[in-house]
C-alpha cells in the first residue's frame, strides 16, 4: 500500500526548546489518522513541518511519496494536498466566495468547477447567507468552515485538518464529518488533529499520540479499542492520570 | 468605591501599560523609555519657560497680546490632542470593560481609572505644565488676579479630555462592528488631514496666487501705502476671527485672559464654571453611554464578533475574481485580481492613497498655480520625468512591502502550489493600476500645464514604465527579505523588526537615486539640442532612449523573477512567521 505520510526523526527546536523530537510518523493511504496530544504537545508543529508551513530543525518529511525537502516537489505535492492550518489562511478583506474563488484559480480549476464547488460548498458550510461578508467580520466557527471548504475545493489526495471542528456548529460539523468520511472512502487520507477524543474515536481509523514532542502510541483504532475506550489509553500514555484531585478540597464545601 | 478592587484596576491599568510600553525588542523598550523621559523633562522644561516668558517676555504686553498667547496655547494644545486621539482611535479601551463586566467589579471604578488614562497623552504631559507655568509667571509680573487662570486652564483641559472620552465611546459603539470600526477610523483620519491641510492649502496655493498676481508698487510711497492697507485689512480679518472666541468654549481661557488683563474677573471665573459644567456633562454622557454600550442597550453591539446573519443574498454573485487577465498566467492573474480587491477594500490603503492624493494636488497646486513660475523650456521634459518618478516614489511603501497586508492570508500563498515566480508576478500587477494613475495624472497634468509635445508626453510614459520596473524589482526584493506585518486597519507596522525599519529608510532614502536612469533620456536630449542638429531631433532622441531604458529596465525585472522566486520559497516560513506573529 501507497505510503501518504512518512517522517524520519523529524525534530524541531524553537531555541533550547525541542518542539518535535525524533517523529517517526508512517500513515498509509486511504487512512483516517487522529493526532491527539495534550495542549503544547507538538501536534500543530507537527503539522505546519508536514505542511511546509514551517522548517524542520532536522529529519525527512515525504508526502505522497515525495521528499519536500526539495522545493519543486514541495510544489507538486502542494497541488495534491489541502490543509486548514492551525491559524488559518484567511484574507481579511475577501468574501468566502472571493476566497474559494481564489484558491480554486490556484489550484488551476477550470472556471465552470471553480463555480460549481463554490456553490456546493458555501451551501454545505450554511456560508451563503453571508455571503456578502469580508471574512474578518466572521466568527471564529465560520472562518473555520470556510478553512475546510477551501481545502476540499482542490478535491485533494491528502487533507491536513488542524482541529477542523473547533467552534464549528452541530450541523456544519455532522456535514463535515460526513464528507471526510467519503473522501476517505473514496481512497483519500485525512490527518486530523482534535482535542475532541469522541470525534477522533468515530471517525478515525489509526491514531498517534503525541506528548512533550514525542510520539507514544500509534495504531489502529481497532487496537486501541481493545485496551479500552480512547480517552483512558490516552490519559495512560501521556501520564496525567495522577493528578491529585484532593488538591482542590476546599471546593468540596 | 471599593479600596481594594480599586487598587487591583490600578495595578491591572499599569501593567497593561508596562508591557504595552515594553514589549517587542530591547531597542523598542530603549526607544519607549528615552520617549517617556523626554516627555517628563520637556513638560518640566515647558513649565519653567512659561514662567520665564510669563515673568520677564509678557511685562507690559497689551490685554489683547495677552489673549493672542493663550489663543496660541489652546490651539497648540488642541491640535496635538486631536493627533494623540487619532492614535488612541485605533486601539480599543485600556481596560475592556468588557473582559471585566463578569467580574464582580463596580464599572464605575473602570470608567473612572479608564478616563483618568486617558489623560497619559504627550498633549496634555506638555500642555497643563506650560499654560501652569505661564500662569505663575503672569501672577509674578501682573499681579494675583491671573492665578484665575490656572483654574481656568485646567478646567478647559478637563472639558476637552472629558467630551473626547464622550467621543471615544461614541465611536466605539459605532465601531462594534470591525469593518465599519476601519472606514470610521479612515474617515476621521482622513477628515483630521484634510483640516489640517486646510492652512497649508490656503497659503502655499491660494494666498500665494493671490500674492503673485499682486503688482508691484511703482514708488516707496505706493509700497507704503499698499502695507498699510494690507495691514488694515489683516486687523480687521484678526478681530473679526477673535470676536467668536466667546462662542467656543475652549477659548473661554484667551478670553479669560484677556478680561484678567483688564482688571475684570467675571470673564474668568464665569469661564471655569462653564468649562467645569460642560465638561462634567460630558464625562457623565460618556458614562451613561458606555455602560448602556456594554450592557447591550444601545442599537450597537458589544465588541464580540457578530454571528447574525446579514440579509440573504438575491443578487448574482461579484464574478472580480473569476476574470481572465489576457496574457497573464491563470495563478498570477489569481493572486493580482485577489490582491487588488484586497487592498481596494483595506481602509487603511484607500486613506493612504487619498492622503499621496491630497498630497499630491497641494504640491501641484503650490508649483502651478505660481503665476510666477518660469522654467527654461529645457528643464521642463525633466519636470515630467520627475512626476513619472514621483509616482513610483508615492507607492513604493507598498512595493516595498507586498506580503505586509496578506497577514494570515500569506499562509495561503505559502500553501498554494503556485510557482512563486507567479506569485511575485500577480502582486506586482495587483500594485500596476494604484501606481498607473497617480503616474498618468502626475505626468497628463504636466504635460498639459508646460504645453509639451506628444513626443514628450510618450517619452514620460515610457520613462514611468522604467521606473515602474526598477521599483517592482526593488520592491520584490525587501519584501522578500525585510517584510513587516501591517496591523489591519491601520497603516502601522507591527513588531517592525529593526533591520527592516533601517531598510525601508534606507531603501527610501536611495529610491532616487535607483530611478536617476530615467533622467538619462531628457539628458541626451538637452544635450543634442544644443548641438548643431535638425529641431525635430531632441524629442526623437528622448522618445527613442526612452524605449530602449523601458525595454532594459522590464528586462532587467522578467531576468529578477526567477531568482527572486527562489528567494521566496526559500523564506517563505521566516516571513509567514513575521507577517502572521501577532495572530499567534
Amino acid at each position: 500500500m501507497d505510503v501518504a505520510v512518512e517522517t524520519t526523526n523529524l525534530t524541531r527546536h524553537f531555541g533550547t526548546f525541542c518542539a518535535v523530537d525524533q517523529l517517526n510518523l508512517r500513515i498509509e493511504s486511504g487512512h483516517f489518522y487522529g493526532f491527539l496530544g495534550p495542549n503544547g504537545a507538538g501536534k500543530s508543529t507537527t503539522i505546519k513541518m508536514l505542511t511546509g508551513l514551517l522548517g524542520p530543525s532536522s529529519g525527512i518529511v515525504r508526502i505522497l511519496g515525495e521528499d519536500v525537502s526539495d522545493p519543486q516537489r514541495a510544489l507538486a505535492v502542494k497541488r495534491r494536498i489541502g490543509v486548514v492550518p492551525e491559524n488559518l489562511a484567511l484574507f481579511d478583506n475577501l468574501t468566502a466566495r472571493e476566497y474559494l474563488t481564489f484558491i480554486g484559480r490556484m489550484y488551476l480549476l477550470p472556471p465552470a468547477t471553480v463555480r460549481e464547488r463554490c456553490e456546493q460548498l458555501l451551501a454545505v458550510m450554511d456560508l451563503l447567507k453571508d455571503e456578502k461578508k469580508l471574512t474578518l467580520e466572521f466568527s471564529h466557527g465560520m472562518k473555520k468552515k470556510l478553512a475546510l471548504a477551501a481545502a476540499l475545493i482542490p478535491d485533494p489526495e491528502l487533507l491536513f485538518l488542524d482541529e477542523p471542528f473547533e467552534g464549528v456548529d452541530a450541523v456544519a460539523s455532522r456535514a463535515l464529518r460526513d464528507m471526510l468520511k467519503r473522501c476517505v472512502e473514496r481512497g483519500a487520507t485525512v490527518f486530523l488533529t482534535s482535542h475532541v477524543l469522541e470525534i477522533v474515536e468515530r471517525l478515525c481509523t489509526d491514531v498517534g499520540i503525541i506528548s512533550g514532542g514525542k510520539l507514544v502510541h500509534q495504531g489502529t483504532m481497532e487496537e486501541l479499542r481493545r485496551d479500552g475506550s480512547l480517552e483512558d489509553k490516552f490519559i495512560k500514555v501521556v501520564g496525567n492520570d495522577q493528578v491529585p484531585a484532593q488538591t482542590l478540597s476546599w471546593l468540596e464545601g | 468605591m471599593n479600596w481594594p478592587q480599586l487598587q487591583t484596576i490600578l495595578w491591572l491599568r499599569l501593567r497593561l501599560a508596562r508591557n504595552q510600553f515594553f514589549r517587542g525588542s530591547g531597542l523598542g523598550a530603549v526607544v519607549a523609555t528615552v520617549f517617556l523621559a523626554a516627555a517628563v523633562v520637556s513638560g518640566l522644561a515647558l513649565f519653567v519657560g512659561g514662567l520665564l516668558v510669563g515673568k520677564f517676555a509678557l511685562v507690559g504686553v497689551s490685554s489683547l497680546h495677552l489673549m493672542l498667547v493663550w489663543v496660541g496655547l489652546t490651539v497648540g494644545f488642541i491640535f496635538f490632542w486631536s493627533l494623540g486621539l487619532l492614535t488612541e482611535l485605533q486601539r480599543s479601551e485600556t481596560i475592556d470593560l468588557q473582559r471585566l463586566m463578569h467580574l464582580p467589579v463596580l464599572l464605575g471604578q473602570l470608567f473612572f481609572i479608564n478616563y483618568l488614562a486617558s489623560h497619559a497623552a504627550v498633549s496634555v504631559i506638555l500642555a497643563v505644565p506650560a499654560m501652569l507655568g505661564l500662569t505663575f509667571g503672569l501672577v509674578l509680573s501682573h499681579g494675583p488676579a491671573m492665578l484665575l487662570l490656572a483654574p481656568l486652564a485646567l478646567s478647559m483641559v478637563f472639558m476637552v479630555t472629558a467630551w473626547t472620552y464622550c467621543l471615544r465611546g461614541w465611536l466605539a459603539a459605532l465601531m462594534s462592528n470591525p469593518r465599519r470600526r476601519r472606514n470610521v477610523v479612515m474617515g476621521i483620519t482622513l477628515g483630521f488631514i484634510l483640516i489640517f491641510q486646510l492652512p497649508n492649502l490656503y497659503f502655499n496655493v491660494i494666498a500665494r496666487g493671490n500674492r503673485d498676481v499682486a503688482q508691484p508698487a511703482a514708488s516707496p510711497e505706493e509700497a507704503q501705502r499698499q502695507r498699510e492697507t494690507r495691514r488694515v485689512v489683516d486687523r480687521s480679518r484678526l478681530e473679526q476671527a477673535l470676536a467668536v472666541q466667546p462662542f467656543l468654549p475652549p477659548f473661554w481661557v484667551s478670553v479669560g485672559a484677556q478680561a484678567l488683563a483688564e482688571g475684570r474677573f467675571g470673564p474668568a471665573l464665569l469661564g471655569t464654571l462653564g468649562c467645569l459644567g460642560l465638561g462634567a456633562l460630558g464625562l457623565r454622557r460618556a458614562y451613561r453611554s458606555t455602560v448602556r454600550f456594554y450592557r447591550g442597550e444601545t442599537g450597537g453591539q458589544a465588541p464580540v464578533a457578530s454571528t447574525a446573519p446579514t440579509t440573504a443574498t438575491a443578487s448574482a454573485p461579484d464574478q472580480f475574481l473569476e476574470r481572465i487577465l489576457p496574457g497573464v498566467p491563470e495563478q498570477a492573474a489569481a493572486v493580482a485580481l485577489a490582491t487588488f480587491r484586497s487592498l481596494l477594500r483595506a481602509p487603511e490603503v484607500r486613506m493612504n492613497l487619498a492622503t499621496s492624493f491630497i498630497v499630491m494636488v497641494i504640491m501641484m497646486g503650490s508649483m502651478f498655480m505660481r503665476r510666477s513660475l518660469k522654467l527654461p523650456p529645457a528643464a521642463e521634459p525633466f519636470i515630467v520625468t520627475g512626476m513619472a518618478a514621483l509616482a513610483v516614489f508615492m507607492v513604493f511603501q507598498f512595493l516595498g512591502n507586498q506580503f505586509g497586508f496578506d497577514r494570515a492570508g500569506f499562509r495561503a500563498l505559502v500553501l498554494s502550489p503556485a510557482d512563486r515566480r507567479l506569485i511575485l508576478l500577480g502582486k506586482n500587477l495587483a500594485h500596476l493600476p494604484l501606481a498607473a494613475v497617480f503616474g498618468l495624472l502626475l505626468i497628463s497634468v504636466a504635460t498639459i500645464y508646460f504645453s509639451l509635445s506628444l513626443a514628450v508626453f510618450g517619452a514620460a510614459l515610457l520613462q514611468f514604465a522604467a521606473a515602474l520596473s526598477l521599483g517592482f524589482t526593488a520592491g520584490n526584493l525587501l519584501s522578500i527579505m525585510v517584510p513587516y506585518r501591517i496591523q489591519p486597519g491601520t497603516m502601522k507596522p507591527t513588531k517592525m523588526p529593526t533591520v527592516a525599519m533601517l531598510a525601508m529608510i534606507f531603501a527610501q532614502l536611495l529610491l532616487p537615486l535607483a530611478l536617476a536612469p530615467a533622467f538619462l533620456p531628457p539628458a541626451a536630449a538637452l544635450y543634442w539640442a544644443n548641438g548643431d542638429w535638425p529641431a525635430w531631433m531632441p524629442d526623437a532622441v528622448n522618445l527613442l532612449l526612452s524605449s530602449l531604458l523601458a525595454g532594459a529596465a522590464a528586462a532587467l525585472y522578467w531576468h529578477t523573477l526567477a531568482p527572486f522566486a527562489r528567494l521566496l520559497q526559500k523564506r517563505e516560513t521566516k516571513i509567514l512567521d513575521l507577517l502572521s506573529v501577532e495572530v499567534e
